[in-house]
Formats: C-alpha cells, sequence, structure tokens
C-alpha cells in the first residue's frame, strides 16, 4: 500500500513538470512565428475599413496603407494586453499565470475568452468520445469473448478478418466511405452528412429530437468504433486466452464447474482486466483523434475548434485546446492507473 | 489486350526481380563484404514458418514487388515516353526523369522543345499528341487545314483594316502586328508538313508507358470543368486541378510506403539505442531517460505537427523528422529496454564481458542480435501507423507540399465533391485499406512465426 502511495504522489507530481515542458515549448514556438495577435488586429482593421466604404480603398492604396498602420500608443497596448512587450519566459511566466486563475486569454477570433469558447466545444467532444468507447465495449468485448472461445474454429478466422480491415482503415476513412454511401446523394441518402444537429432541430418535437441527434450520432460514433476496434478486441481475445490457460481455470474444472460458469465468471472477470486499465489512454486517444473526425463530419468540438483555429491563427485558442489535451492524456494515465489498482488486488507499484 | 498482358508480364518480371534478383545479390554483396549470410537455425526455422502461413506470405510477396515495381513508375505511368525518335534526334526523357538524381542522366530538367519534334512552340513536346500523330500522321492535316483557315482569316481582316489618311497611331500599330503573324503561322505550317513528311517516312517513333499520364501534370485539354469522372483514357477521372487520379494513386503507394519506412526505420535505431542505454546500465541512467519518455510521450504530438505545420509548409524530410522526434522512437524503448535488462544477465554476456569487450560491443554485437524479436515483430504495425498518420496529416492539409501525389489530399478534394464525385473519396480509400490490409497480414504471419503462442485450453 505504502508503495502505491508513493508511486501515486511520483506521478502526481509528474505532471506539472510535464505540462510545464509542454506548453513552454509551444508557447515559444508560437511567439516566434508571425501571424500572431498584431497582425490579426491588422487584419481586422483592413477588413472593417474595407466595410466602410469601398470609395476610400479605390482614393489610393498608399494612402490606405499608411492609414492601416496602427497607432504607436494602441499598438503598445495591444502588445502589453498580449504580454509581447517581454521576452518569451516573462511572457510565458504571465500566461502561466492566467492560466492558474483559469484565464486563458481572449480569443482573437471569436472576441470571447478562451475558456469560454473551449469550455462551450468540451462537452459535444466528450458526448460523442463517451458514446464511441461504450460502443467499443458492446461490440469489442463480445466478438473477443466469442473468438476466444471458439479460437481456431472457422468463425474466428472470418471475424479476424474483419477485425484486420478495421485495423487497416483509419477511423476518419470509415467515416468518409459511410458518408459517401448512406449520406451522400451519389447512393443512398439516410444519414445526414455530418454536422451536430440539423439546423431546424429547435423547432422539433421531443421525439423527433432525439431521432435527429441520433441520426447525427451514428456515423461519427462508427469512426470512433472503428479506431479502437481491432486493438480493443485482438486484447480481449488473447487476454481471456491466456486466462483460459491458467492453473485456476483448470482448478475450476476439476471441481466441476460448467464449461459456462468458468469461463464467464472465472476467467472473464480476470481477462477484463487489461481492457479497463484502458481507459485512461482511450480517454486521450478519443481526443487526439477528434480533429480527423470532428473535421470530417463538421461537428463542433474540441478537436474542429482546435483545426479551425490554426487555420486562422488563434493562437490563445490554439494554446488552450493544447492545455485541454495535455491535462486530459496525463490524468488519463493517472486515472488508468488507479483503476488498474482498484480492479487488480495483485498490482503493487513499488520494486 | 496488348496492355493487360504487358501489365502482367511486368508484373511477373518485378517478383522475380524482387524475390529472386535482389535477395542473391544482397546475400553475395554481404558475402563479398566478408559477413557471414547464413541465417542462424532459429531463423530459418521462424522463415520457414512465416512461408507456411499462407495469407500473410502472400501478402508479403504483393507488398513488396509492388514497392520495388513502385521506384520504376516512371516508366510506367507517366506523360514522358521511354523513348522519342524524330528524324534523327533521340531523347530518353523518362530515364531523365527517373534518374535525375544520378550523376551521368542528363539533367532531369532539360526540356525537349516542341520546334525540335515537329510540333509547334518552345516548350515541352506534348509526347501523347507526338504519339498520335506517330500512329496516324493525317492528324497533322487537321492541323495544317486549322492554321491555312488562320490565314485566310487574317488576310480578310487586314484588307479590312488598310489603314487610310485618318487612321491613329494605334490602328497602324495592330495593322502592322497582323501583317507580321501572317509569315508566322506559314512558318508554322512549313513545319507541320515537314513534320508529315517526317512520320511519312517512318523516320519518327516513341515508346510510351503503359499509362501515359503523370501525377505532376494539369491536363488542360479536359471537357469541362474538372474534377472529372472516369473515361476510357483517364480510368479514374481527374481531381479538381485536372490531374489525374489514377496517376496520383500509384504515386502515392510510393510516397506513403517509403515515408512510413523511413520512419519506423529512424525511429526504431533511435529507439533501439536508447533502449539499449537504459537497459544496459540501469540506474540513474535509466530512471533518468524513462522520466524524460514519460514528459514526450505526454505531448499530444498529431496537434504538435499541426502547429508546426501550419507555420513552416513541412518538407518530406521535416515530416520524417517531426514525426521520428516526437512519436516513432518512443515505443521500441519500452521493449528493448525491458529485452535489454532480461539479456544482460545471461551467462553469454557476462562471457563476453570477462573476455575484456566494451560496453558498446557488448551491446551491440552480443544483446542486440538476441533481442531483435520485438523489433521484427512490430515493424509491419508501425508501417501501418505511419501511413495512416501520412494519410491524416494530408488530409487535414498539413502534410506533404501542395502538389506531392498524395491520398489524404484527394480524400480532403472528395469532401468537397462528395455528392458528385464519390470516385475522389473511394479510390484512396480502397487504396489505403487494401494496402495497410495486405501490411496487417504481414505483420500477423510474422508475430504468429516469430512468437507462436500456443494457448493451451485446460478442460
Amino acid at each position: 500500500m505504502n508503495g502505491m502511495i508513493t508511486y501515486f504522489v511520483r506521478r502526481l507530481l509528474l505532471i506539472p513538470l510535464t505540462f510545464l515542458a509542454i506548453t513552454f515549448m509551444v508557447y515559444a514556438v508560437l511567439r516566434v512565428v508571425p501571424g500572431g495577435p498584431i497582425e490579426q488586429a491588422q487584419m481586422q482593421m483592413r477588413k472593417a475599413m474595407m466595410h466602410e466604404g469601398g470609395g476610400a480603398a479605390a482614393a489610393g492604396v498608399a494612402g490606405a496603407e499608411a492609414e492601416m498602420q496602427i497607432p504607436a500608443d494602441a499598438m503598445k497596448e495591444l502588445k502589453k494586453y498580449y504580454h509581447l512587450d517581454k521576452s518569451i519566459p516573462v511572457g510565458y511566466g504571465y500566461w502561466l499565470w492566467g492560466i492558474l486563475h483559469l484565464d486563458f486569454g481572449q480569443s482573437y477570433v471569436y472576441g470571447e475568452p478562451v475558456l469560454k469558447v473551449i469550455v462551450s466545444k468540451f462537452p459535444i467532444s466528450v458526448y460523442f468520445g463517451l458514446i464511441g468507447y461504450f460502443a467499443s465495449w458492446i461490440v469489442c468485448v463480445p466478438l473477443g469473448v466469442t473468438k476466444a472461445i471458439k479460437h481456431k474454429t472457422g468463425y474466428d478466422t472470418w471475424t479476424s478478418v474483419l477485425v484486420f480491415i478495421g485495423y487497416a482503415i483509419p477511423g476518419f476513412v470509415a467515416c468518409l466511405m459511410l458518408m459517401v454511401f448512406l449520406g451522400g446523394g451519389s447512393y443512398l441518402n439516410i444519414l445526414p452528412l455530418g454536422g451536430f444537429r440539423s439546423a431546424n432541430w429547435a423547432q422539433l418535437g421531443f421525439f423527433a429530437k432525439i431521432w435527429d441527434q441520433l441520426r447525427h450520432t451514428a456515423i461519427p460514433v462508427f469512426g470512433y468504433l472503428i479506431g479502437g476496434f481491432a486493438t480493443m478486441t485482438i486484447l480481449m481475445k488473447n487476454s481471456l486466452l491466456e486466462n483460459l490457460g491458467a492453473d485456476y481455470v483448470r482448478t475450476a474444472f476439476a471441481k466441476g464447474l460448467s464449461e459456462r460458469r468458468v469461463i464467464f465468471v472465472h476467467a472473464l472477470r480476470n481477462s477484463l482486466i487489461p481492457i479497463t486499465v484502458g481507459i485512461g489512454q482511450a480517454i486521450g486517444l478519443l481526443f487526439a483523434g477528434s480533429f480527423l473526425i470532428e473535421k470530417t463530419c463538421n461537428i463542433p468540438g474540441m478537436g474542429l475548434l482546435g483545426y479551425n483555429s490554426l487555420i486562422q491563427r488563434d493562437y490563445p485558442i490554439v494554446l488552450g485546446t493544447m492545455v485541454f489535451l495535455v491535462l486530459i492524456d496525463l490524468f488519463g494515465n493517472i486515472i488508468s492507473d488507479v483503476v488498474w489498482a482498484l480492479v487488480d488486488p495483485r498490482i503493487r507499484f513499488s520494486k | 489486350m496488348a496492355k493487360l498482358l504487358t501489365t502482367l508480364l511486368i508484373l511477373v518480371a518485378a517478383y522475380y526481380f524482387t524475390h529472386r534478383a535482389l535477395p542473391w545479390l544482397f546475400t553475395a554483396a554481404g558475402r563479398a563484404l566478408g559477413f557471414e549470410m547464413n541465417p542462424s537455425p532459429d531463423w530459418q526455422k521462424r522463415m520457414k514458418r512465416f512461408r507456411s502461413l499462407r495469407r500473410g506470405y502472400y501478402s508479403y510477396l504483393i507488398i513488396t514487388t509492388l514497392f520495388v515495381l513502385s521506384f520504376f513508375l516512371e516508366f510506367l505511368v507517366n506523360n514522358k515516353p521511354l523513348m522519342i525518335k524524330y528524324d534523327g534526334r533521340v531523347a530518353f526523357p523518362a530515364f531523365a526523369e527517373w534518374g535525375g538524381w544520378l550523376p551521368f542522366v542528363k539533367d532531369s530538367r532539360h526540356i525537349n522543345r516542341k520546334s525540335d519534334f515537329g510540333q509547334v512552340g518552345d516548350d515541352e513536346v506534348d509526347y501523347r499528341l507526338f504519339a498520335a500523330e506517330e500512329k496516324d500522321p493525317s492528324l497533322l492535316d487537321g492541323q495544317i487545314a486549322e492554321r491555312e483557315k488562320e490565314i485566310k482569316d487574317t488576310e480578310a481582316e487586314i484588307a479590312a483594316t488598310k489603314p487610310g489618311p485618318g487612321s491613329t497611331e494605334d490602328e497602324k500599330l495592330d495593322y502592322r502586328d497582323l501583317q507580321e503573324t501572317v509569315p508566322d503561322i506559314e512558318g508554322e505550317i512549313a513545319a507541320l508538313k515537314k513534320a508529315k513528311a517526317v512520320f511519312a517516312a517512318g523516320k519518327a517513333s516513341i515508346i510510351m508507358p503503359l499509362y501515359p499520364y503523370s501525377p505532376y501534370e494539369h491536363l488542360m485539354d479536359m471537357p469541362g470543368r474538372p474534377p472529372t469522372g472516369p473515361t476510357r483514357t483517364n480510368i479514374l477521372g481527374t481531381d479538381d486541378s485536372a490531374t489525374d487520379v489514377f496517376a496520383q494513386l500509384v504515386y502515392g503507394f510510393r510516397v506513403s510506403l517509403s515515408f512510413a519506412l523511413i520512419v519506423s526505420v529512424l525511429g526504431y535505431i533511435i529507439g533501439i539505442v536508447v533502449g539499449a542505454v537504459m537497459g544496459y546500465f540501469g540506474g540513474w541512467v535509466d530512471i533518468l531517460i524513462q522520466r524524460f519518455i514519460e514528459i514526450w510521450a505526454s505531448i499530444p504530438f498529431l496537434y504538435v505537427i499541426m502547429i508546426i505545420a501550419s507555420i513552416v509548409q513541412p518538407s518530406f524530410i521535416l515530416l520524417v523528422i517531426m514525426l521520428v522526434a516526437l512519436s516513432s522512437w518512443l515505443s521500441m524503448t519500452y521493449y528493448i529496454r525491458g529485452e535489454f535488462y532480461r539479456e544482460k544477465s545471461r551467462d553469454y554476456v557476462q562471457a563476453a564481458v570477462a573476455m575484456g569487450a566494451g560496453d558498446w560491443s557488448v551491446m551491440m554485437k552480443h544483446i542486440l542480435p538476441n533481442s531483435l524479436v520485438p523489433v521484427v515483430t512490430f515493424a509491419p504495425f508501425a508501417i501501418v501507423g505511419y501511413v495512416g498518420q501520412l494519410v491524416s496529416l494530408d488530409y487535414l492539409g498539413f502534410g506533404l507540399p501542395v502538389g506531392t501525389p498524395s491520398w489524404g489530399v484527394l480524400m480532403d478534394q472528395g469532401m468537397q465533391y462528395i455528392k458528385y464525385y464519390p470516385h475522389l473519396i473511394l479510390t484512396p480509400s480502397i487504396a489505403l485499406a487494401v494496402t495497410l490490409y495486405l501490411v496487417v497480414q504481414i505483420g500477423e504471419a510474422v508475430r504468429e512465426a516469430f512468437d507462436p503462442k500456443v494457448f493451451s485450453r485446460l478442460r
């Protein structure tokens, strides 16, 4: 028990270190490159001017160019606001201080606090991620178990082909193909082409709302499912097979228990451990993979936010998304360890 | 029919080259350098077992043959001919393009001018047109007739716009220009007539590749706006920059697999060295590197690569470096560290140390050959992973430079035309799925051959 506590303390202590290392690196990279808030503000001013009157723009490019310079004091103000007037380490210090006070800064594009934007997108990603994760349990565990029981039979062989196909196709490619076949005008048209909900969602009745949501959920969840499908199924199968060969299973058979009872009560419980432990990594992977699936299915979650803000050079959001991703990954690992210690009493983390 | 037969012949030749000639060359070269090229009985047994696993072994034959063949794609799928001969002038454009990196091959940027090969203009010869003309010189009649009509029209215009005393300076200039175009066109007609004579005399010939389109050219004379669907000539249609899809697919195969191979090999080398150091020395070195790896592994590497790629347009090499540095070296350290930890307490290691072998030589000469099983068994799956990464990055728009033939870019384009041109999504997806499926089959067979888990069912 003592060893376990020191283990977790060590893991927890490593979190801030990891966090600092990664965020500093990314902060430094983003500070060095062009396209920061100043350029962004200039762009916005230019846009505003174009909007005000085409005549002014036509009056003379040189004149417009001169007008587009941000006044010196405003420039100073802007730089001060984003701490661009300080060196990178000091600026990073300010940024970090803000993070510790849950102040992630202001988005250049949305004009809102970063935290607010991210938090508004977070539940959408969680919704798809969780459903995807549970869907993979529902599919992979029974498949893995039946594959293990029927090891080296025809059923095992042809489901293996299925598993390998699942391994070979990235999740977002599966989404793309499904959209072509089920969601496009090309073939069948039974599912929507991406999006989180229909545009007229608010006007729908209660059941129509649920139906609409389900229709929009199907393809992305299938993508998430494919992403972990092969690994999880094979893990389940091998783990059950290993347990079926263990001595305690022999004992259980020897005392005359039925095969059903031995498999489902004795062996299955132990063989679920590796899969349960994967929950932490699965969380991290779900969010890392969400860029692709959210972009493909046009789901306005964290992944699409991170992707769009990269393209729009909205660096406070990029950094904020980064912070979330790192934290999710780090805590996911810890969750895995805790779950492992909880479900497997044999685990001792000391040497 | 002839094309089909040629394709088959090329495939057979590629098979013999890949699986007969290359291994023989490899062994011979190894022997010449003084290596013992007989595999140990252990490896022989594994290789035999691998061959007996049919699905994996055939996948291995198919993938390696196609991969080796893909390095000669310039001769098979290209808009440049293998050989072109015209009135005593001979050129080998496909060879020049393929061997551009070789010192003795003519500069690959060298252009065969149209005017030297019986066509009109100063830019690169239109080889497909040349091939068509060679087959049927009467095609030139059309071009000549067109120009003769042009001359008539111009002469009519000249007569109509003859400047009088009241004309402005501009009108006079235009008139002079018009007058000058007539001899130009006449010169073109003379050149075309000469070309026709050359073709008719059989003094011109051309050998085009099997599929005469390149993934780097934009087919400007396609009817309608790109993208277009499959046709008889462009068997999988074109994408929205009017580039042939089939050509992109096959070149994309080469790019993807080479990328994955380079990333895995580099990652493996670094991972093996780091893992070996960790496992062999243990102690503080091990702990420090472990902590570092733990931190490094928590980097959301896909996002970091996207961030860097959004700033500097990555080249092939930069992408390889990023993927190796951020992710691919990590996985091997765990396995190699474990293997070294176990092996270093074995007697043969003690013996080597006692005989005065240095650390490096013990690690690389004695322990490493005994710890290669995870390296070999994980390699195919690593390749599957990196092909997927490259396709993902290309799809997101943070991958290889624009213009590189790539499956991911095609998929991204297909998204925009999903309702009208589903082949832009389906063909690269199927190519990706089939390729990776075959590689997974190889991996499964290798794993089975190296690490046969015999699960005993007790009851």
